[in-house]
Formats: C-alpha cells, sequence, structure tokens
C-alpha cells in the first residue's frame, strides 16, 4: 500500500468496524477519543513515513489494535475529565447558592467565582504534608486513597446518556450502588489508623450512619427496579420514558431516597462523621494537605453521584418528556442539569438544616424511612398488579 | 467481543480514578515545603498535648441496630432479586415475599420497641 498524502493516514474508520471496538453500542465518547488518536497518531505516522518511507512504526501506529489500545487512553482522559468538571462545577454552584442563602456574594474570583476552585486545588496542592508520628501509615494512606478513588471510579461509571457510559451492563446499577455503600468502612478504619480520638469518634459514626440509612436507600432502589423491571440504568430511563417519570408515582420513595441520598453523601443535617467544629472535621481530623482537599473533592464527588442516582431513579434521567426526538441532540447536557438541579435543592437543605444527632438519624431511618420505604414498595406492587405499569 | 474485552474500558477509567490521588500527591510532593516540628507531628487534639492513646475499648452504643442491619440486609439481597425477577414469578411468589418481608419486619418493631429504653 501506498502513502503519500496525509489523508491517507487519517482517514476517520467507522469505529464500530474496529474488531477490537469494545462496547456493544455506539459510545460517544470513544468515538471522540478515537478520532483524536487518528488525528495525533495519524499525524506522527505521516511525519515518519516522510522520512522512512516504507517503515514498520508508522503502519504499527494505525493498526487496528494500536488505534484502540491509544483510544481507549484518550477515552479514560476524556470521561474523567468531564466528571471532573461536572464535580468543579458542583462545588462552585454549592459556593455561590450557599453564600446567596447566606445574604452575601459567595467566591468572585474570575469567571463569576469558579476559578477559585482551581485556586483551592493549587493552594492545597502546594501545602505542607504533616503526618502524625503515632499513625498507623499503611491503613492511614490506603483507607484515603480508596475513598477517594472508588467516589470517583463511581462518578466516571454514571452513564450521562444512553451513549456516554464506561460500562453498560445489566448489573450496572448493583454495581455502583456496590461501590457506593464502600466508603464508611473505609472512614471507619481510617478513624482507627488516625490514633484521634475524633477521628475514632468519626469512624464510628460513619459506620452508624451506614446502618441507619442503607436500608430504606436498598428497598427503594428494590421498588425502582420492580417498576422497571431491570437494573440497567439505561432501562431503567427508558422505561420512564415509555410510561413517566418516577417521582410522580413514587413520590413518598422520591422524598425519602432524597433524604437517604444526603446521608449517603454525608452533606450537612447528616455529616456526623464530619461534623465540622463538633468533631474538629470528624475523620478527616489528621489529614493535611493535598490529602485533605482530595477528601473534600471526594465528598463533592459522592454529592454528585447521589444526585445523579436520583436523576436516574426517579426524574427520568437524560430525557425530558414531551419533545420528542429533540432528546437526541445533547442527552448529556440534560442530565448533567438535572443533576446540578437535584444539587441546588441539597444545597438548600444544607443551608435550611440543623445537623441530627446520633440517635435521630437512628430513629429517623429504622423508625421512618424504613415504614415509608416499604409503604412505597407495597403501592408500587398495587400499580404493577392493577396493570398499570 | 468477548466479555474480558467488554470490561478494558472499565479497567481503563479505574486506573485513572484510583490512581489519580496517589499521583497527585507523589507530584505535590516535590513542590510543597518539608519542615516538621515537633508540634506537627503531634496528635491534634485541640492545642493541649493529647492524653492517652486513642485506640481504647469503646463501646458500641448502636449494637442492637446493626445486628437488625446484618439481617436486613440480606433480606434486601432477596428483595432485590424477587424484584428485578418480578415479571417472570407467580403471584404465589409475591405473597411468599411479603410473608419473609413481614415476619422480618415484625421482629424489628419488636426488637426496636424493646431496645427503645436503651440510651443511644
Amino acid at each position: 500500500m501506498v502513502y503519500s498524502s496525509i489523508l491517507d493516514w487519517v482517514n476517520f474508520p467507522d469505529i464500530m468496524a474496529n474488531p477490537y471496538y469494545p462496547f456493544e453500542t455506539y459510545n460517544l465518547p470513544y468515538d471522540i477519543s478515537q478520532k483524536l488518536w487518528e488525528i495525533i497518531g495519524g499525524t506522527i505516522a505521516w511525519l515518519i513515513n516522510l522520512l522512512f518511507p516504507g517503515n514498520p512504526v508508522s503502519e504499527w501506529l494505525v493498526c487496528d489494535m494500536t488505534v484502540n489500545f491509544f483510544a481507549l487512553i484518550i477515552f479514560m482522559i476524556v470521561v474523567f475529565l468531564v466528571v471532573f468538571i461536572g464535580i468543579l462545577i458542583s462545588l462552585w454552584e454549592e459556593r455561590k447558592v450557599l453564600g446567596r442563602t447566606m445574604d452575601r456574594r459567595g467566591t468572585m474570583v474570575g469567571m463569576k467565582g469558579f476559578l477559585q476552585c482551581v485556586a483551592d486545588g493549587f493552594k492545597t496542592f502546594m501545602k505542607e504534608d504533616t503526618q502524625p508520628r503515632k499513625v498507623d501509615r499503611m491503613t492511614y494512606m490506603w483507607t484515603v486513597s480508596l475513598v477517594i478513588g472508588t467516589s470517583m471510579l463511581i462518578a466516571c461509571m454514571i452513564p450521562l446518556s444512553d451513549r456516554w457510559y464506561v460500562v453498560n451492563y445489566n448489573t450496572g446499577l448493583l454495581l455502583i450502588m456496590g461501590l457506593f455503600a464502600l466508603a464508611p468502612f473505609f472512614i471507619l478504619v481510617s478513624g482507627w489508623s488516625q490514633n484521634n480520638k475524633y477521628s475514632l469518634i468519626g469512624g464510628m459514626r460513619a459506620a452508624e450512619m451506614m446502618i441507619s440509612y442503607e436500608i430504606p436507600m436498598l428497598i427503594l432502589i428494590a421498588t425502582a427496579c420492580l417498576m422497571a423491571g431491570t437494573f440497567n440504568i439505561g432501562g431503567i430511563v427508558q422505561a420512564q420514558y415509555d410510561t413517566m417519570p418516577y417521582f410522580i408515582p413514587q413520590c413518598i420513595g422520591f422524598v425519602t431516597f432524597f433524604v437517604c441520598a444526603n446521608a449517603e453523601a454525608e452533606r450537612t443535617p447528616f455529616d456526623l462523621a464530619e461534623a465540622e467544629s463538633e468533631l474538629v472535621e470528624g475523620w478527616q481530623t489528621e489529614y493535611a494537605g493535598m490529602k485533605w482537599g482530595l477528601i473534600m473533592l471526594a465528598d463533592y464527588m459522592r454529592g454528585y453521584v447521589s444526585c445523579a442516582m436520583i436523576t436516574i431513579l426517579y426524574l427520568g434521567g437524560w430525557n425530558l418528556p414531551f419533545i420528542g426526538d429533540l432528546n437526541n441532540y445533547v442527552p448529556e447536557l440534560v442530565f448533567l442539569l438535572k443533576t446540578w438541579l437535584v444539587f441546588f435543592a441539597m444545597i438548600i437543605v444544607r443551608a435550611a438544616l440543623p445537623r441530627v444527632r446520633t440517635d435521630q438519624i437512628l430513629n429517623l431511618g429504622w423508625k421512618v424511612f424504613m415504614p415509608l420505604s416499604i409503604i412505597n414498595l407495597v403501592i408500587v406492587l398495587l400499580l404493577k398488579m392493577g396493570g398499570v405499569f | 467481543m468477548s466479555l474480558i474485552a467488554s470490561y478494558l474500558p472499565l479497567v481503563f477509567v479505574g486506573i485513572i480514578s484510583l490512581g489519580f490521588a496517589p499521583a497527585a500527591w507523589l507530584v505535590s510532593r516535590f513542590i510543597r515545603p518539608y519542615k516538621p516540628t515537633k508540634w506537627m507531628e503531634e496528635t491534634y487534639e485541640c492545642g493541649s498535648v493529647p492524653i492517652g492513646d486513642a485506640r481504647v475499648q469503646f463501646r458500641l452504643q448502636y449494637y442492637a441496630y446493626a445486628l437488625i442491619f446484618v439481617v436486613f440486609d440480606l433480606v434486601v439481597t432477596f428483595l432485590l432479586i424477587w424484584s428485578v425477577a418480578y415479571g417472570g414469578l407467580s403471584p404465589m411468589a409475591t405473597v411468599w415475599m411479603f410473608l419473609f418481608l413481614g415476619i422480618l419486619i415484625l421482629g424489628v418493631a419488636y426488637s426496636l420497641k424493646k431496645e427503645e429504653t436503651i440510651w443511644i
């Protein structure tokens, strides 16, 4: 084969034709990544081929397997960056809205205050890292890495639309919820490892929180899956598009899930494990510098995932009702906007409500949310038996 | 497309999401100052010298709730499986599921009533 022009190298083949294509259906971020690699790799291959005509390296750079590999690397960066920017925007939203509820303006540095988040990131990046002598170094580092890592992983695994996803399994929802529920265990171990009384209490409280909200939340997820008949996130969203968003028949479940999701993300009415000045940041007391900065970011990741779960399970995901095929244009943006709308409600709740006590959260979880979620389940079952869904 | 190949994107995303925090700490090591003092290596206790060790025997005040939680977590696992398979099950399966759930809810209600006097 003779290559003369650059267009022989950069020709954007159909992504589904690649035998190593790792998805079942069309995937937009992979498509973007493969086209980017076509441009980068194709240009490099063309340049090398100009110098050394007919060399094997140029051929290798544009063969199916190499394209797939580098496309996956760019794919992970694209997915990560989109989620990261989404989380930064929710952080900015929280600062602005919380500021307004307190009758002040919130952050003001650059781009309506958005650059404050970036500046804070750089500041924590350059902070000195202090580590007390008495900590158990192994668990101290591992647990915090895993809290941040799993939070980021589930934030990346949330599909933004039926073409923007990382995995599309029939167990997708279970996978995400399983990873989502892991953090309290790491927090418990981390609180012990720091050898600090505040951290110990914080870790214990994280475990206590989990045993109070986890059951109602799982029952509510089972209810939503009962209605949709699948654990596949795309399937749940499609089922809502075919009938109606689930917050209408499951209004009790929607409110309960909202509060439980608030607790799962450890946001203010339920931030017992952290409890700002009450416990000196609770389980985060001994983490300094960049570690603390990333823990803060992980909090917002969990907030983002909670809001995304509410959007998927109750608000119809990436579809809007009554607009038909217009949904095919920017479902990703619709999904993110809905997520930020739910996050807005969470901020209002944070601004309005005081922190609950430890015994109150247990009583709330077992004596209020549990019966409510069971009632919701029974209502859905009656609707299902009556043939409404 | 094999099953292993379908997990490849998850592996790649897992690498970046689990790896970015350690990578950030590693990179910031070259930028941040490092001047440890005696006070910085001390465990933080609001300015006073910490008394004793924090690895003490700790009273789990919510022990009863934790026990109920362990039981109910299993129930919810059954509930999840039942909910997703509902379409293919006979009406009798629903009756059994709710009998099972009802017995456990009665148990929880009884234990909560009994534990009410315990201070949390």
